[in-house]
């Protein structure tokens, strides 16, 4: 598992994006794949790797109790954010100990989640063209 | 510039709408046109003037105008691949 998705062709940069941050922050939650869709327009190859608490925001029912907050209350489930970021090619990636780490398998994961190790991660970020943490 | 001079073969109309909803929107637009053909796009997010030109920057797609009337921003690409 690395880069290469043959199935957008004619990508300009590697863009890897880091997320952190799971449930208890859910003003955290929505920024990496709104970039990350961002940068997926631009015609980039893009993913997001979770680790930490990350996956918990790909568990099955996450996306759609947790509310990204907005000035003024309310806000928007973050399954619109993960939605408009798959719809554009962004990869969603998990490793093993992270999954461990919160209880997880990969039967918890909503679709689209693939499952990567700590080498592929290392190995995605020495060829992306930018590596950016939350 | 007189929008009337260049020929729109789509025109995606972004108004409302915040980043990034309209990158993501003209991305997906310009695959539905043919290359060498032209899309328009309008938005009024403050952002979409340096947003659009980095899109162009990366991309590689062509902007053969932007200009603003009012409160819109008015974008012509021609898609180049």
């Amino acid at each position: 598992m690395s880069w290469g998705n043959d199935e957008y062709d004619d990508f300009e940069n590697k863009v890897l994006y880091v997320q952190t941050h799971g449930r208890d922050t859910p003003a955290r939650s929505a920024t990496p794949f709104f970039l990350a869709a961002a940068a997926a327009a631009m015609d980039n190859e893009v993913a997001i790797y979770f680790t930490m608490n990350g996956p918990q925001l790909l568990a099955k029912g996450a996306p759609e109790e947790i509310i990204v907050p907005k000035a003024g209350g309310g806000g928007k489930e973050l399954r619109f954010f993960i939605d408009q970021a798959l719809s554009i090619g962004v990869r969603l990636l998990v490793c093993q100990p992270s999954l461990d780490l919160h209880g997880y398998t990969m039967d918890d994961m909503i679709e689209g989640v693939e499952m990567i190790g700590g080498a592929a991660f290392n190995f995605m970020a020495i060829e992306a063209d930018a590596v950016i943490s939350f | 510039m007189d929008d009337t001079i260049i020929q729109a073969d789509k025109v995606l109309d972004c108004t409302g709408m915040l980043c990034p909803v309209p990158v993501i929107k003209t991305a997906k637009a310009i695959k539905e046109i043919e290359v060498g053909q032209v899309l328009k796009m309008i938005a009024t997010d403050p952002g979409a003037p340096p947003d659009m030109a980095a899109w162009v920057k990366n991309t590689k797609h062509e902007m053969l105008d932007s200009h603003q009337e009012s409160d819109k921003y008015i974008f012509f690409f021609r898609r180049t691949k």
